[in-house]
């Protein structure tokens, strides 16, 4: 019984679906109480216990269907009167455990030759659960799995049994019979564990492929993955979104700062009339993003582009610009528009040509000229190749004395910078730091640093 | 073993059921179950669902069951423990300070020297940090309440995420620590809500703790259910067209969903209007009542006659 329960967790789980371990226990004493034999009560039931969110809800009741779900199996007799598929059936309910491993071969043919669907779909569930089909995870697994089913069956006998009678009379039509029981039992135990691989490993896939691509270089993922690269960025976001909202809900408070109370009324004879109080203040930066658009750079611009704007909430102050050959503020079409026109839009205007950074970023200089303060950070992301042109180091250098801090992320490894035309030396001389950033991972660690607001 | 188990559970949650009937509360099935299970695991209940589906009235539902008094806490940002929990009685504190000073010389007649009436003062019970000095607050008088109670923490979403962490203790074993005297156990172990409308996310800690119990709106048997058993006055023919008409407003694209209270709300307008069935012009003029924004009320009101009929029809 806590079997079955424990598998459906794991079910859900594999839905991801958060169960704790006290919830689990949680459940197993809920099942105590109301017991498992009214499917409507222990939907419920279950699902007050195990799933907590509406999302969680709907997943849940989705796992529920497919676990506890009505199979039917053929009559073993295809002319037999027991044939109705809607008659038969049971749900897969744990009463089925008892008679599981006890059907010897004997057993099994006698259970075929009844052609109860009913008694064969428990025989069949228990003996998944006894050769402990939860484990399964790849697709090639399936055949193993099919026979360790057969064999808990106690196909071995049947088999056995059916060759004795194969042999005595080949042409009898009870031998026939036996054939074709066997066949149809086969269909149905793959049946079965494809069903159960799909249920335990619904969610690995996604989950695989999302780990994956988190540490694929941006500049490497195919264009069929950008949508499932675009929804694992919002998710990252909403991550950091939640966690700097805490913090800044936390320095809101403050306690009385005596030392200051004191100094601020001496003049009032030392009573303390006005109390000042401690704060931390969490600045909310604000961000200059000047991303590089042309060539391969354009590929993890637009994750940083998306990324900054999917954190609209906690990094309200966001100006961006683009810049190959020249430089152009982009901040409005990714403030009214959706976030792949705006990057459709950004890459078509400013994505020609070759790169000219000495222009962009004393371009930059003159266009941000208000902005540059000592709260602003300023994220560069580029591959500083400009094509032994003038690498701008000037101009940068003069940002960098205004603002809190400059960022240099650079897509390309360490390995390749300073070589060919890349002027990365000459730059990073007015960076405060610079990082690669090639995979999403690394683009996260960086957006929550520079969230988090901390030098 | 189990199918009495599950017998003996399926006949108390129909009685559940049936208990929020007699009071008016029109209960489903998922409902009856958290109080059920509730009752059984002695658990919280952790309600969440859109506004107006009946969150708080199920806990005055079941303190009304359960024949308990209902104590209310209402969440809202900055609410702390001394607002939640106790506070100390400072004024009789005070009091208590006087008379003890006023007492002093008689307590320390005879003794010797500062050490002796210091060890005689520590004889003394220290009264000044006891219960006799501590004014409880809702979730210490549920705690305190002999026969137990129905305690209800309304809009968590709306307290502070710190506030949260300190409910902890008192969810998971029905206690609270109070520093100056220790720890504080339930006398009988109180019924808990919390309701929640979502403005924020619930932390999983709390989460974890609670059975979650999600009220969405009504289908529409239910819904009309809950109508007549609220509006008793109204006749069957208007309720089903008056269910049907909130219904399909529901699945339109409008800010603000009407809820089951408004539905409620506008069962009992249209028996004071006396009106025997839905009318264009009837409905535009009471539209306020299910609708409370402009642009939802302007959106609909174009469309009033086409789902008034669909409503009678359907």
């Amino acid at each position: 019984m806590t079997q079955v329960l424990s598998n459906f967790i794991q079910v859900l789980r594999a839905a991801s679906i958060r169960v704790s371990t006290a919830e689990s226990i949680d459940a197993a004493s809920a099942l105590n109480v109301v017991g498992w034999d009214h499917r409507d009560q222990l939907r419920e039931t279950l699902s007050q216990v195990l799933a907590k969110t509406p999302e969680d809800k709907r997943a849940f009741h989705d796992c529920f269907d497919r676990f506890f779900t009505f199979e039917t199996v053929r009559g073993a007799e295809a002319s037999a009167p027991s044939d109705d598929t809607d008659a038969g059936g049971q749900p897969q309910m744990p009463e089925a455990g008892a008679g599981g491993s006890g059907v010897g071969g004997g057993g099994l043919a006698e259970l075929l030759e009844k052609g109860d669907s009913a008694a064969v779909q428990q025989a069949m569930a228990s003996a998944a659960r006894a050769v402990q089909i939860q484990n399964i995870r790849l697709f090639t697994q399936r055949g193993m799995y099919v026979r360790r089913v057969l064999e808990q069956m106690g196909i071995e006998d049947y088999d056995r049994a059916l060759l004795a009678a194969a042999r005595q009379q080949p042409a009898a039509p009870a031998v026939a019979r036996m054939r074709e029981r066997k066949e149809r039992l086969l269909e149905d135990v793959s049946a079965l564990v494809d069903r159960q691989m799909l249920l335990y490993t619904a969610n690995a896939r996604t989950a695989l492929r999302e780990e994956v691509l988190q540490k694929t270089p941006l500049t490497r993922i195919e264009m069929s993955d950008f949508k499932t690269m675009q929804t694992l960025v919002r998710k990252l976001a909403k991550r950091l979104v939640s966690l700097h909202s805490r913090r800044r809900r936390v320095a809101k408070r403050g306690q009385l700062d005596i030392r200051r109370t004191i100094r601020r009324n001496t003049g009032y004879d030392g009573l303390l009339f006005n109390t000042v109080w401690k704060q931390t203040k969490v600045d909310r930066p604000k961000i200059i993003a000047v991303c590089d658009v042309s060539g391969s750079v354009a590929q993890v611009s637009r994750f940083l582009l998306l990324f900054l704007y999917s954190m609209s909430e906690v990094l309200p102050k966001v100006r961006s610009f683009a810049f190959s050959t020249q430089l152009g503020e982009v901040t409005d079409w990714f403030q009214s528009k959706p976030a792949e026109e705006a990057l459709a839009l950004t890459l078509k205007t400013w994505g020609m040509g070759s790169t000219d950074y000495g222009g962009s970023l004393t371009e930059l200089e003159r266009l941000t000229e208000a902005d540059l303060d000592r709260r602003t950070t300023v994220i560069i992301l580029g591959d500083a190749r400009s094509n032994y042109g003038d690498p701008g180091a000037q101009a940068l250098r003069r940002i960098h004395e205004r603002v809190r801090r400059v960022i240099w992320l650079n897509p390309e490894p360490r390995s390749f910078w300073n070589i060919g035309d890349s002027a990365m030396q000459k730059l990073a001389a007015s960076c405060d730091r610079v990082e690669t950033c090639r995979t999403l991972l690394q683009l996260e660690r960086i957006v929550n640093e520079i969230a988090r607001g901390a030098g | 073993m189990t199918t009495a188990n599950a017998s003996a559970a399926r006949a108390a949650i129909l009685a559940v059921q049936k208990g929020f009937e007699t009071s008016g509360y029109i209960a489903s099935d998922g409902i009856a179950t958290a109080v059920f299970l509730a009752q059984a695991l002695s658990k919280p209940i952790l309600v969440e669902g859109p506004p107006g589906v009946g969150k708080t009235e199920l806990a005055t539902a079941t303190a009304a069951l359960l024949g308990k008094p209902l104590i209310r806490l209402q969440c809202y940002e900055g609410l702390d423990e001394a607002k939640a929990l106790y506070e100390w009685k400072y004024g009789k504190q005070l009091l208590y300070t006087q008379v003890l000073k006023e007492k002093l010389g008689d307590l320390m007649q005879g003794a010797e020297g500062l050490k002796q009436s210091l060890a005689r003062l520590h004889e003394f019970d220290d009264t000044f940090f006891s219960e006799e000095f501590l004014e409880p607050r809702p979730l210490l008088k549920a705690l305190w309440a002999k026969d137990g109670a129905v305690l209800l923490i309304d809009e968590i979403d709306k307290s502070d995420e710190e506030f949260e962490a300190f409910l902890l203790e008192l969810l998971q074993d029905y206690q609270i620590s109070i520093p100056e005297l220790g720890t504080i156990k339930a006398v009988s172990t109180p019924t808990v809500f919390l309701t929640s409308n979502n403005t924020r996310e619930i932390g999983d800690a709390l989460k974890r703790r609670c059975l979650h119990l999600y009220i969405p709106f009504p289908d529409n048997r239910l819904e009309q259910r809950i109508i007549a058993s609220r509006v008793p006055a109204l006749t069957a023919g208007l309720r089903e067209q008056l269910v049907g008409f909130v219904q399909s407003l529901r699945g339109m694209d409008i800010k603000k969903a009407p809820a089951v209270s408004e539905t409620i709300d506008w069962a009992r307008t249209l028996l004071l209007m006396h009106a025997t069935e839905l009318e264009p012009e009837l409905v535009r003029a009471t539209l306020n009542v299910l609708l409370k924004f402009q642009s939802d009320i302007e959106l609909v009101d174009l469309e009033v006659p086409a789902m008034i009929h669909r409503a009678s029809v359907g």
